[in-house]
């Protein structure tokens, strides 16, 4: 399809940029974009088969009008120009594969010859993009961080909470010069990862609602949990979600529907969360930033009209909420209150695209799954690249990031249009492969220590953001080193709590944290005074027993505070922190008191609760 | 390449100017309008806000919208007030007396019949679930607006029981929770003794100051700003003011006994340093079944206690700057109910009354009326975005400013609203 032979062109146009050359790139940009808003109209659609097989040869790129555009063949200059041309090369490759065996519309991910999913080489492309988009800026990249902000920062980004003391010290300690890469394999292989995951995705599926109140949350999030570990690809994962059918108990992806009983609220999370597109406006007038229309919004929800979704009960009563869920109806669900006022009754029609020949008999939703989660949506997988990007630094390309507008464009459209291309095609929606490749690479490595001139830099990545710990993470990494709440295990509830509501200590602690926000700013330190009081002087930070564990069998003031530091901030403490600190427990009574004044103050620290 | 910031700071731009009246011109000049008209009123703008808040919405019919005359009359009968003209239940009567200072808006008519979306409604303004989004209470709304950022005291205090929190303006603007008034705030204290606590409060400083240093990060200054005003709270004199044995018992015999009186004489110590919003709660009135008995002994709760309130802040010439709400999820049904041997009146949102006392409005005004029945409004209907607009306009606080979700899309204080303010102050 156009698409492919234009991600590339945009990074040959990326080369030229590197040497100086910027109305090629700009023209190219142009030409992306006009090209793009028509594909948009036509509707991208899997049922366009042979899209992949567009002629386009390297140095020159067809716009779908059929016009080509000669283009300059990438100039041999330039730092990563290696790494570019190669990564050309297999995208050429795939297209030569693709055109010997064209993709038929059932198949979203066509298996290509001759090419692999390969982290590092992503990783490099990721960097030769970021590094053009600095050069242009005149920005310069802090420096590679140090193994120890390394080590915590990747432990919370994929497994959500800090490394032990044990963890922390191997690694810093070990010599081998590929630990960062098998850090990463071994983060991602954790179970935590999926917890992870489903801390994220849950809160996004799930909203806070008074509905919602005898929903149960925790099949949904045991799901993710267990679907994300087994890395699923991400269009299979979005597919069972939007086709779920049966009961909470023996479907639990059903809760999705249980949570948002409206067709209009399933619309909108559908188009926010798997597509980044915020629709809601447009289901009372025409949406006034975009084009979408009344009738596109309709048109979208009546995929979802025929399904019938069950009430939850009361379960103070009784009810048995997992047995509960979703059946496909044979006509247009007669519920009053699951379509809105506002409901207008149009056709099935896909957002942006075609509408598709539907049958009263047959389902609905596996079409709108279909073409939700094919590569050939613009949307779909450029929503989770974005999504990802944001959720390793703090920020997407786009932001809002589910606000993907044409108007809102992109810090990085090419390499946003090229990661996502890659993901929905040869990374077959891997999301391990795709956090992976982004961690490995130098940008995702840089420090957060900003340079003198990058300081106010917050849209090219010059440096690492500086993360706040969402509540999740601040609870399991209290836990993990205190003991607090016993790492997380929810404890059932009291009589007359109904089964499977999450009522432990760690729901607790996260909706004390979030006070009522459906999910924390990835880099605002938000909590208030109420959370400080509770971090300060509850229980938490100032357990005599969590001293003693901390400490282990530690005798001498330096050996007893680096292990309060490895333990709490993953890191040995400098030369100048621990003169203060041996100082600190050489003036104190007891040297116990002391460890844990040190804990305390470590714990309550904003190193501890940022993510550097 | 420059054109995402360009948007993105271009909206943020975009909401700071209309914010500050500068581009639409329906916003213009909004704020000077409002201050000439408290001036030329001689009305100095309200600084503190007391929510009482009646759980399980009040019976209009049987307080301060008595229809002695229809079908479902009831039981109680109405008297006169301070104010000329305005009649109320016979089991508010020391309430009577300060009708005077008071407001009743009989025409309030909101959409929501169920506890939690009309709980919502009516501290948001907006309908649960309304474009994906959780909207702040009236709380966040003047903590974010007037609070101070770096006081020792919270901006926004709830006693009695759980409230609406800050929605998509964040745990900063969270309500400080006091679950029972006589055990004041949780984790108040130090664990440790003093010397102890200054000690661990050096180590954090010194660990901070280097931090910052390397790291430069503006969630390194809001962390620090966060904890010193914990500190600062810990350490306050104010902080006395949720210590109510520190309150004579003399002064709190009149506001009755229970835990809505103890919350309402926390909020007027907490209003008199200077606490912006304060909500306190009182449940049961969820009269199903039983209205007339639960309804009288409800009465006698707030009867005392609202009335001390209002006469204290008085005293301490405070209820000028402090504005007293009463109200709750909605009316009741203006008939009487047939379940079992002592009914009860249902919910019913269409019409039903709140009462405001002080601020500043003109006392013994009554704003909406219903008919005869009081089942509907026949007089300037009121809803909730009408309720927070005016207490917006009372505070100074522009309501038609937009705040910015975490995801930066821009979201007005209150949506659409027909304030009241003008038949009232």
């Amino acid at each position: 399809m156009w698409f492919r032979p234009l991600a590339l062109f945009t990074l040959v146009a990326g080369c030229a940029v590197l040497v100086g050359d910027i109305k090629t790139a700009d023209a190219q940009t142009a030409q992306q974009k006009k090209a793009q808003k028509k594909a948009l109209k036509k509707g991208m659609t899997p049922a366009t088969p042979g899209a992949d097989t567009t002629p386009g040869a390297p140095g020159t790129g067809t716009n779908p009008a059929g016009t080509t555009t000669p283009v300059a063949p990438p100039p041999v200059l330039g730092l990563f120009d290696a790494e570019v041309a190669r990564y050309l090369k297999q995208i050429q490759d795939e297209k030569a594969a693709t055109k010997t065996t064209p993709a038929t519309p059932t198949k979203t991910t066509p298996s290509v010859k001759g090419s692999t999913k390969d982290a590092a080489e992503l990783a490099k492309l990721i960097d030769a993009e970021i590094v053009r988009e600095l050069a242009a800026e005149k920005l310069s990249a802090s420096s590679r961080c140090s193994d120890d902000e390394f080590l915590r920062r990747t432990y919370l980004d994929i497994t959500g909470t800090i490394p032990t003391a044990d963890k922390a010290r191997e690694f810093l300690d070990s010599k081998d010069s590929d630990k960062r890469a098998k850090l990463l394999d071994e983060l991602l292989a954790d179970p935590h990862y999926g917890r992870r995951m489903a801390d994220i995705w849950t809160a996004k599926l799930f909203p806070i609602d008074s509905a919602n109140r005898f929903v149960l949350k925790e099949p949904l999030h045991k799901w993710f949990e267990e679907e994300f570990n087994k890395n699923v690809p991400w269009n299979k994962l979005v597919t069972a979600l939007v086709t779920a059918e049966g009961t909470v108990e023996n479907n639990p992806a059903t809760t999705y529907f249980l949570a948002n009983r409206s067709v209009d609220k399933l619309t909108d999370t559908t188009a926010q969360h798997f597509m980044g597109i915020q629709l809601q406006c447009a289901q009372c007038h025409n949406h006034p930033f975009t084009t979408w229309k009344q009738t596109e919004y309709w048109g979208m929800a009546t995929f979802y009209s025929k399904i019938s979704v069950d009430r939850p009960k009361n379960a103070n009563k009784g009810g048995d909420n997992t047995q509960i869920g979703v059946t496909e109806g044979n006509g247009r669900n007669k519920v009053k209150d699951f379509f809105p006022e506002s409901t207008k009754t149009v056709p099935a029609k896909f957002l942006g695209g075609e509408s598709p020949k539907v049958s009263e008999g047959t389902p609905y939703r596996p079409l709108l799954a279909k073409w939700l989660t094919s590569a050939e949506n613009p949307y779909f997988s450029k929503a989770i690249v974005n999504r990802t990007w944001a959720h390793l630094f703090g920020r997407g390309f786009v932001n809002p990031i589910d606000d993907m507008l044409d108007e809102n464009e992109a810090s990085h459209p090419e390499l946003l249009a090229a990661l996502a291309q890659h993901l929905g095609t040869t990374g077959e929606f891997d999301l391990k492969y795709l956090i992976k490749a982004i961690c490995l690479s130098e940008t995702y490595q840089r420090t957060s220590r900003p340079t003198a001139d990058n300081k106010d830099d917050k849209y090219k990545f010059s440096h690492m953001a500086m993360k706040a710990m969402s509540p999740e993470q601040l609870f399991d990494s209290l836990g993990q080193v205190t003991g607090f709440g016993k790492g997380g295990a929810e404890r059932p509830g009291k009589a007359g709590v109904p089964k499977g509501t999450p009522n432990g200590p760690r729901a607790q602690f996260v909706n004390f944290f979030l006070a009522g926000a459906e999910s924390a700013s990835p880099v605002d330190y938000e909590a208030g005074i109420p959370q400080a009081l509770r971090l300060m002087n509850s229980a938490i930070a100032n357990n005599p027993a969590a001293v003693r564990t901390v400490i282990g069998s530690a005798t001498k003031p330096e050996d007893a505070i680096e292990r309060i530091y490895l333990a709490t901030l993953s890191r040995r403490p400098t030369a100048d922190e621990m003169k203060m600190l041996t100082d600190y427990v050489a003036k104190a009574g007891t040297p116990m008191t002391a460890y844990g004044d040190i804990l305390w103050a470590t714990l309550n620290s904003s190193e501890f609760t940022l993510v550097r | 390449m420059f054109s995402s910031r360009l948007t993105e700071k271009t909206r943020r731009d975009f909401l700071k100017l209309s914010a500050a009246g500068v581009f639409a011109p329906t916003l213009s000049g909004w704020l000077p309008v409002m201050a000439k008209a408290a001036a030329e009123s001689g009305r100095k703008p309200v600084k503190s806000c007391i929510v009482l808040w009646m759980d399980g919405g009040a019976s209009h019919k049987d307080t301060f919208d008595l229809k002695p005359d229809s079908k479902g009359a009831g039981e109680f009968k109405p008297i006169k007030t301070s104010a000329p003209s305005v009649e109320i239940s016979e089991h508010l009567p020391k309430i009577a007396e300060i009708m005077k200072h008071g407001v009743i808006v009989r025409g309030m008519s909101t959409p929501e019949g169920a506890h939690a979306r009309a709980k919502y409604n009516g501290h948001t303004g907006y309908r649960e679930g309304q474009g994906g989004l959780v909207y702040p209470a009236l709380g966040a709304i003047v903590s974010k607006e007037l609070g101070a950022a770096d006081g020792a005291m919270p901006n926004y205090v709830t006693i009695g029981g759980r409230s609406f929190g800050s929605g998509f303006l964040g745990p900063k603007h969270q309500p400080l929770l006091v679950t029972d008034p006589n055990r004041g705030v949780e984790d108040l204290k130090a664990a440790a003794n003093g010397t102890q606590f200054d000690n661990r409060l050096g180590l954090l400083e010194k660990m901070e100051k280097a931090f910052q240093r390397e790291y430069q990060a503006d969630a390194i200054v809001d962390h620090k700003t966060t904890y010193e005003r914990a500190v600062k709270l810990m350490q306050s004199k104010e902080a006395k003011a949720f210590d109510l044995a520190a309150e004579p018992a003399s002064a709190r015999a009149k506001y009755g006994t229970g835990r809505f009186a103890d919350s309402v004489v926390m909020a007027r110590r907490l209003v008199e340093v200077g606490v912006p919003f304060v909500e306190a709660s009182l449940g049961g009135w969820d009269t199903h079944q039983d209205n007339f008995k639960r309804v009288k002994s409800l009465s006698e709760q707030i009867d005392p206690a609202i009335a001390a309130l209002v006469s204290d802040l008085k005293d301490k010439g405070l209820l000028e700057t402090t504005l007293v709400v009463w109200m709750g999820d909605f009316g009741r049904t203006p008939n009487i109910n047939n379940r079992g041997a002592n009914p009860g009146r249902d919910h019913y949102p269409r019409a039903w009354s709140l009462a405001m006392w002080g601020g500043g409005v003109k006392g013994g005004t009554v704003v909406g009326k219903t008919d005869k029945e009081g089942a509907t409004v026949e007089e300037r209907p009121t809803n909730a975005q009408d309720y927070l607009a005016t207490v917006c306009e009372l505070m100074a606080i522009d309501h038609t400013k937009k705040n910015e979700t975490a995801t930066a899309r821009p979201i007005t204080i209150v949506e659409k609203p027909k304030p009241f303010t003008s038949l009232i102050v």
